[in-house]
């Protein structure tokens, strides 16, 4: 409608009789505004200012000017002359609209729960090629876990912690009102299993990162479960809300391009500290036939080779940009492009994304206005190997007397360390097995991924009168991701040599469909505003995946057709049913839901919401469910305005209470037959049938979740410092135990049941100083401060009866410790083996003892004993993290950077003991020295006062078994309470002053290309990410994961092993706009 | 403005309304996409059965996708029949061997009829009664209860208190437990309801359906199935000899009544036969291609009772012609056996009993093919319930309420089954000289040590013996059963002498059973030691010696 009339009346107004001409600034940062509206009051004349900040327009002397920028506080001018020079104050106060509703603004004031707001650049400044890994420190209560630093590796990002013992933790992604699909591909559940397909060797992109980042204008976080009125229970755990870039055209200006890119250099500076000052062999004898490294201690002047530093290189990368605006105001267009090219530090691992996005937006008559976009990306992922048999551990394993970079032999084949005489393996007979060198599992052992996304989305706006709005958002994705995975015949990983080189290929398609459809109207009845809205929303998800392994590949070649043909399987669904389709997972959720806002005098505002909504998951006796929430905003200082003053500006009390529902997987309520081998008679077409382990129970219902959450905010010193707090307290109760064991009472082995529970509750502070304004030099500070601590209400009763630990077996990565969750602890609990210890007080069943003992000690060898049971022995849950965001200007300088702590939350080093198990990591070093163990010996009297002191002298140089995983157990590699500080991205750019480009000297004597550009804008920067990282932790990098994003629960964060740490990467690069 | 309130509200009530509407069209749309496309969450029943009877015996695991491992009554005697004395360890000091149940340890011996019950045929058994009676298949219907009937009762035997209400409620994480009383009662239900589903005729009902599902059993004959059904009924009154309500309410009539209506020839039998194969799940668990009884040797017990060697036995001196079905003899061709504990039990090498697979008593290597007698072979049927066991069950019963002609009869015709059985069925690998001959035979019933002269010579020894005989191997259940009844050692009130003449309890017990013999055997470990610990403290099952703890069914 403003742009309509804009349009209009640009059109020569006669009537007035003087020209008044003006520059408008921005009064921060004395910068000329382009594209604000200058209306005369009480008459049809418009102006608009251009590029330089500068408009004219017919009016007379005292009239005053309207003059309104979105972000500016709206400022009417009496017309004091012909010449004037106005400055807008930015609209602080209301400057935080926020997306919410679709991809509807709403003023902060109205909100009763929080959001955050990240702007689009902020993210693209940081060069970072997910920009979900660009929201770490930038959001209170967020968390991000990259999987690894190589390209493509997924991301998990969780919102005020995990709230879901069993199901997805992540946030909703919605882009322009469209509900995005950000799953990563589950490897454990999607591929066949030849080659040992599993989250923790393999990753696969979370696919939100097939976003470009240059398409994004802003993200709005909505922490809380408020939005799942709106989006529906996918966004119990809160929800991830993109505004993407839209043709920024003006009846002035109807082209706009911009190109930037970026040239980044990559290197990796911290690996675990590998020690070598000992040969191959066991218990100080030298035996070359082993990788362990408890042989005798390495000869003076032994050639040592720097096998880690030659294996790592430098990545290289570069992105281009590409954006284009372009139309009438009409109907305007966006288009952008760009183009990612990525090598990582770890040879053989690459990633390539194209981009391509078109928007329009049409005004259609009076009432309409459509914004069709499309979208497309393409990525392609070469990847290696983690995890166990992975490369990095073959890497830390691999004697540095050995060089490793000569993986082969002069005819091509394997060289073997240990196994000399590889001649018998040479035909994939497959008789010799050693651990692979880490050079040929990344290049013989392939891993590769092409994805091809699309999406096409239709917004539709119709205000047929003021006070009503009516919105439909359509949005339809689909993508597809081809892979394999490739053991090489000689590779000693998984059982590829005996199988003669195995190959999984994997197709995955996902299309997911999705509507929302409101309206909303509003009301004013005196000094009560009313706003109620109503809609309909229809989510679909099918996921699709067929998968073919297959042995036997002796060729090399990545096609399933190279494998024997009779060693391919197919998925369970293609076995059973004969024909090979693909497994399908498919769900259907419709809901309609209303809300209703009553607010007072623009001060006190109130809502209250209820979905009604059905999902195809459940069975249609228990599929309809409800969720209720309702929030308050009161604005404190403008209730009680004498509180106003030079120090307080702005206080808003706001308090939200929300319930919302999770659902299981779908078919997680249906158990299945599988075939059977019986003595039968029946015909061809009946296979012997018995149900599989899985109770798969058919009364599931949803989870619920009930969330209520404080808040205030505060805006002090003439909005010099800004405040936002918020306390939060949900509570998820009827939680869905999957795959759990119980009594076989049951009628199955493994259960399915709502009866889990877990309190979540935190602290969220973001506080922000504008702490220097000067026309040449701002300095602004952002703090976001989150605390969060949480309690496991209840477990499955038949594990928590017996002092069991209900876990996810994806987190059980290496030797006894796992992610297991007990009630009465948080939820990112670590269970595992540890230290037998004394047990003055005997607590009964299980080998349940006391954490605090003394050690018991085996009185024939000296060595601790070991309690074999999984108990909780450390807590992953961080205690707090502060990102720290410092902004500086200098003139056309900008500098900023962000710092990111972490206090608290242990880490499971398992790489440490991976390296301690095979006398390599420094705590093996001082092996000569002889010691006792400090503790009692196991007698008869080690449980009482009288136990008796160990004394018995140990050398673990002539007994390895001191480092072995019994009498050093899981425990202690629980490394407590990790610290972290860590400078995740610091960027520094010049802009050009525009009046260097608009009057630079053109050479027109001698042109070059610059010459005829009409460059507008120009800038230059360099980004620096993950530059230092200041840690207590003795690991490679704190920020570990064993496993992807696919996992569900808490899933493998803090797990490390064999993670490498993310790199220190440089961008430099340059944009320019025409 | 009322105008607008007015636009404001209908058009609120209109979108509302479009929800409700699309809310309810959707819901076709929602039903489409509930099922699991993926794995077959229905199934035929003919195709469901098959496994489900195998489980009477024994299972084995299925190729993918989880379901169960080698389960069932004959995998549980490899064990357990150690404590009958059905066959002892090869070597020393073997905790079965001592009557030792599974404590203290975390292993799932014991507790493989607790598996075939409750996850075996549990859930595969109600999904065949609900399809069944949807598809109007009573007959599938009614074999479906007969299994349940077994297979509670083989269930509650074993282990004494058992969850039953609470059973197969897959939204449950704990589970309590029943008391016998209450399991037996049930199992009479099941059998009557079995019995009604069995005498529906019409909807679908067809032989030639059911012996799709039941080729390998009963052939699809519902006839048989109403006689196995007949068996277990019976059975759960012969079970209570002990109880004084056993004379007062009649039970020995019921048991007769039952018995009559029961297998009374060796075709009727409830047999589980094989395809064999190169899958477990096609073949004995007592053969050499499973692989299983490597580490058993048959018993001085068996062998002595058999053979004529034992002193204390009404058959001494009497060589009993179906010996070498049974057992093997040694390479001096005598017929000896372990003693429980004892491993060798010092017998010379040349009269130590060759395995179950005719190898060297020291080999617990399987032999390929098959060179076993009996049961002991990949493709030798394996009886669940046979006319021979009803017999007995039936002479027993008559002999308790006084009518020792009937006793005879029953006896007699007992011992007739048992030989016409292993003639028909076991013959194979027996030495042609070795083999029974109607003289042997004739002989042997002409034998009044073991066929009375008349019925007042007829006692309660010479029955339990020959039904220890003839159910010998397969009977583990069964046998178990009648021994626990008699304490292993009870006397014989008219003949003052042992119920079970010669068995003699082993000379060291595990220090868990307090110097107790063995009554039942501890819940599955991976399943109610784990999971379901509060209900079994319930039960006084956390105790040490809980396995010597008697049943209510033995209890007077």
């Amino acid at each position: 409608m403003v742009a309509l009339l804009l349009f209009i009346f640009s059109l020569p107004v006669l009537g007035q009789s003087q020209t008044v001409s003006g520059t408008v600034k921005d009064t921060e940062k004395n910068l000329p505004l382009a594209g604000v509206t200058v209306k005369v009051v009480g008459t049809t004349s418009t102006s608009q200012t251009n590029e330089s900040g500068s408009f004219t327009i017919k009016a007379n002397k005292g009239q005053v000017l309207l003059l309104s920028y979105v972000g500016f506080e709206t400022l009417r001018y009496t017309v004091d002359g012909t010449s004037l020079t106005i400055k807008l104050k930015s609209a602080v106060t209301e400057l935080d609209e926020v997306v919410v509703a679709m991809d509807i603004k709403r003023k902060s004031r109205d909100l009763g729960y929080s959001t955050q707001v990240v702007k689009g650049e902020d993210l693209k400044e940081t060069q970072r090629e997910s920009f979900v890994n660009g929201l770490q420190g930038r959001i209170a209560g967020a968390t991000i876990t990259s999987t690894s630093g190589v390209p493509g590796a997924s991301s998990t990002i969780v919102l005020r912690g995990f709230n879901s013992l069993s199901l997805d933790n992540q946030p909703l992604f919605v882009i322009d009102g469209v509900i995005r699909d950000n799953s990563t591909i589950d490897a454990a559940a999607s591929v066949p299993a030849a080659a040992g397909q599993n989250n923790t060797s393999n990753d696969f992109t979370n696919r939100i990162a097939d976003l470009n980042p240059n398409d994004i204008e802003s993200i709005t976080v909505l922490k809380g479960p408020e939005a799942t009125v709106l989006y529906g229970s996918a966004a119990s755990n809160g929800a991830i809300v993109i505004t993407t870039k839209r043709a920024k055209i003006t009846s002035g200006k109807r082209l706009n391009i911009n190109y930037d890119n970026s040239f980044r250099f990559q290197s990796l500076q911290n690996t675990p500290s590998v020690f070598n000052g000992f040969q191959q062999g066991n218990n100080g004898v030298l035996n070359n036939g082993t990788f362990s490294a408890f042989g005798p201690a390495m000869p003076e002047g032994t050639k040592l080779y720097d096998n880690i530093g030659n294996f790592f290189k430098n990545g290289f990368g570069q992105t281009h940009n590409l954006g284009v605006d372009f139309g009438t105001m009409k109907s305007s267009y966006r288009a952008s492009v760009s183009y990612f090219d990525q090598t990582g530090v770890v040879p053989g691992t690459r990633l390539q994304r194209i981009n391509f996005r078109l928007t329009n937006t049409t005004k259609i008559g009076k009432y309409i206005e459509i914004t069709p976009s499309f979208g497309y990306s393409n990525s392609d992922n070469d990847k290696a190997l983690k995890g166990a048999g992975g490369y990095l551990l073959n890497l830390f394993q691999w004697p540095a007397t050995d060089d490793a970079q000569n993986y082969l032999l002069s005819n091509g084949n394997k060289r073997y360390l240990i196994n000399t005489n590889n001649t018998a393996d040479n035909a994939g007979l497959g008789t010799i097995a050693e651990t692979d060198n880490p050079f040929f599992a990344v290049y013989r052992n392939q891993s590769r991924d092409k994805t091809n996304n699309y999406d096409a989305n239709l917004a539709i706006n119709y205000n047929p009168t003021k006070w009503l709005t009516v919105a439909g958002r359509f949005g339809y994705n689909y993508y597809t991701t081809d892979g394999y995975q490739y053991r090489d015949p000689e590779s000693a990983s998984q059982s590829s040599m005996a199988n003669q080189g195995q190959l999984d290929n994997y197709f995955y398609k996902v299309a997911t469909y999705n509507h929302t459809i409101s309206a909303s109207a509003k009301k004013n009845f005196g000094k009560f505003n009313t706003r109620l809205t109503v809609g309909t929303r229809w989510n679909q998800l099918e996921f699709q995946n067929y998968g073919i392994s297959g042995t036997k590949d002796s060729i090399r070649s990545f096609d399933s057709s190279s494998t024997g043909i009779a060693t391919r399987t197919r998925l369970s669904r293609a076995t059973l049913y004969g024909t090979e389709n693909w497994n399908l997972r498919k769900s259907y959720q419709v809901a309609a839901f209303t809300e209703a806002t009553v607010s007072y005098a623009n001060v006190i505002f109130l809502t209250g919401s209820i979905a009604f909504e059905s999902s195809s998951i459940l069975p249609s006796a228990n599929r309809n469910y409800s969720y209720p929430g309702g929030s308050l905003s009161v604005i404190m200082s403008d209730i009680f305005p004498k509180m106003k003053g030079g120090i307080l500006n702005y206080w808003k009390l706001r308090g939200s209470l929300a319930s919302t529902a999770r659902l299981p997987s779908p078919y997680a309520n249906q158990s299945n037959f599988v075939p059977t081998v019986t003595s039968n008679a029946l015909p061809a077409n009946l296979t012997p049938l018995q149900y599989a382990f899985t109770n798969a129970n058919p009364d599931l219902k949803p989870e619920r979740q009930n969330t209520y959450e404080v808040g205030t905010e505060i805006r002090l010193f003439n909005d010099v410092v800004s405040i936002d707090a918020a306390y939060y307290n949900a509570i998820a109760s009827d939680q869905i135990a999957q795959g759990f064991r119980a009594s076989y009472g049951s009628g199955f082995v493994l259960n399915t049941a709502n009866n889990s529970s877990v309190r979540n509750q935190g602290i969220e502070i973001s506080l922000g100083i504008k702490a220097i304004r000067k026309k040449d030099f701002d300095w602004n500070i952002q703090f976001n401060f989150n605390h969060m601590w949480n309690q496991v209400l209840a477990i499955p009763a038949s594990i928590d009866i017996s002092g069991g630990d209900y876990y996810d077996a994806s987190t059980w990565l290496y030797n006894n410790a796992r992610g297991g969750i007990r009630p009465g602890y948080s939820t990112g609990t670590i269970s595992s083996f540890g230290y037998l210890r004394q047990n003055l007080t005997p607590t009964g069943a299980n080998g349940v003892t006391s954490n605090n003992g003394a050690i018991v000690i085996n009185g024939t060898t000296g060595l601790p004993l070991n309690n074999a049971f999984f108990r909780v022995r450390a807590d992953r849950t961080i205690w707090v993290t502060l990102g720290t965001i410092n902004r500086f200007r200098y003139k056309n300088w900008n500098l900023s950077f962000l710092w990111d702590l972490r206090v608290g939350g242990d880490i499971f080093n398992a790489t440490n003991m991976y390296l301690t198990n095979l006398g390599k990591s420094t705590k093996t070093a001082d092996r000569l020295t002889p010691r006792v163990v400090t503790g009692v010996i196991q007698n008869g009297l080690e449980n009482t006062a009288n136990a008796t002191v160990n004394n018995i002298l140990v050398t673990p140089y002539w007994n390895s078994a001191y480092y072995g995983s019994t009498s050093m157990p899981e425990e202690d590699y629980m490394e407590r309470d990790v610290k972290a500080f860590r400078l995740r991205d610091i960027s520094l750019s010049y802009r050009f002053p525009e009046s260097v480009l608009t009057n630079r000297r053109r050479n027109m004597d001698a042109p070059g290309v610059i010459d005829y550009l009409p460059i507008k804008s120009l800038s230059f920067f360099i980004t620096c990410n993950d530059l230092l990282l200041f840690t207590n932790y003795s690991g490679a990098d704190p920020a570990a994961n064993g496993g992807n994003a696919s996992l569900r629960g808490v899933g493998a964060v803090g797990f490390d092993y064999g993670n490498i740490a993310a790199p220190l990467s440089f961008n430099a690069g340059l944009r320019v706009g025409f | 403005m009322k105008y607008i309130s007015f636009i404001t509200t209908k058009s609120a009530v209109t979108m509302f309304a479009i929800g409700v509407i699309a809310l309810a069209s959707c819901s076709k749309k929602l039903d489409e996409a509930y099922l699991n496309p993926n794995n077959p969450v229905e199934g035929a029943i003919e195709a469901i059965l098959p496994n489900t009877i195998n489980q009477m015996t024994s299972t084995a695991a299925p190729p993918a996708g989880g379901g169960g491992g080698s389960y069932g009554p004959a995998a549980e005697a490899v064990n357990m029949a150690r404590y009958i004395q059905f066959w002892n360890a090869v070597g020393t000091n073997d905790n079965y061997d001592q009557m030792g149940g599974v404590y203290a340890t975390a292993s799932d011996n014991t507790g493989l009829v607790w598996a075939m019950h409750y996850y075996g045929i549990g859930a595969n058994a109600k999904f065949i009664i609900s399809r069944g009676i949807q598809q109007e298949k009573w007959d599938y219907v009614g074999v479906a209860h007969a299994i349940f009937a077994y297979s509670w009762l083989t269930l509650t035997e074993e282990y004494g208190e058992v969850i039953m209400r609470q059973a197969f409620d897959g939204s449950r994480s704990t589970f309590e437990y029943n008391t016998q009383s209450d399991v037996y009662d049930s199992v009479r239900v099941m059998c009557d309801n079995a019995i009604t589903y069995l005498n529906m005729t019409g909807g679908n009902v067809s032989a030639a359906n059911l012996k799709l599902g039941d080729a390998y059993f009963l052939g699809g004959d519902v006839n048989k199935w109403k006689k196995f059904v007949y068996g277990i009924k019976a059975r759960t009154f012969a079970h209570l000899s002990n109880k004084s309500f056993y004379a007062t309410k009649g039970y020995a009539d019921s048991v007769i009544k039952y018995s009559d209506l029961s297998v009374s020839a060796n075709a009727e039998n409830a047999t589980q036969k094989w395809t064999g194969g190169n899958f477990s799940g096609t073949n004995n668990y007592y053969g050499p291609f499973r692989g299983n009884i490597g580490s058993i040797r048959q018993t001085a017990f068996i062998a002595d009772l058999l053979s004529g060697a034992s002193t204390a036995s009404p058959f001494t001196g009497v060589f009993d012609p179906r010996t070498p079905y049974l057992i093997n003899e040694n390479t001096n061709g005598t017929y000896r056996g372990v003693v429980p504990n004892l491993g060798t039990s010092g017998l010379a090498a040349a009269d130590q009993p060759k395995t179950f697979w005719r190898q060297p008593f020291s080999s617990t290597s399987t032999a390929v093919p098959d060179s076993g007698r009996y049961i002991f072979n990949n493709l030798a049927p394996f009886p669940v319930l046979t006319a021979a066991d009803v017999q007995f069950m039936k002479a027993e019963a008559a002999f308790r309420k006084g009518d020792k002609a009937l006793a005879l009869a029953a006896y007699t015709k007992g011992i007739n089954m048992s030989f016409d059985l292993l003639i028909s069925e076991y013959q194979t690998r027996v030495p042609g000289n070795l083999q029974i001959t109607d003289a042997t035979r004739n002989a042997y019933f002409a034998n009044t040590k073991v066929i009375p002269a008349s019925p007042a010579g007829l006692t309660l020894t010479m029955i339990m013996l020959q039904k220890y005989i003839a159910l010998y191997g397969y009977g583990f259940s069964e046998t178990w059963t009648d021994m626990r009844r008699y304490h292993y050692t009870d006397l014989d009130p008219a003949t003052g002498k042992q119920v079970y003449a010669g068995f003699t309890l082993p000379t060291t017990l595990t220090i868990f059973n307090n110097g107790k013999p063995v009554y039942r055997a501890r819940p599955r470990y991976n399943s109610e030691y784990l999971y379901n610990i509060p209900n079994l403290q319930l039960i006084g099952a956390l105790a040490s010696d809980y396995h010597t703890k008697e049943h209510w069914f033995s209890q007077p």
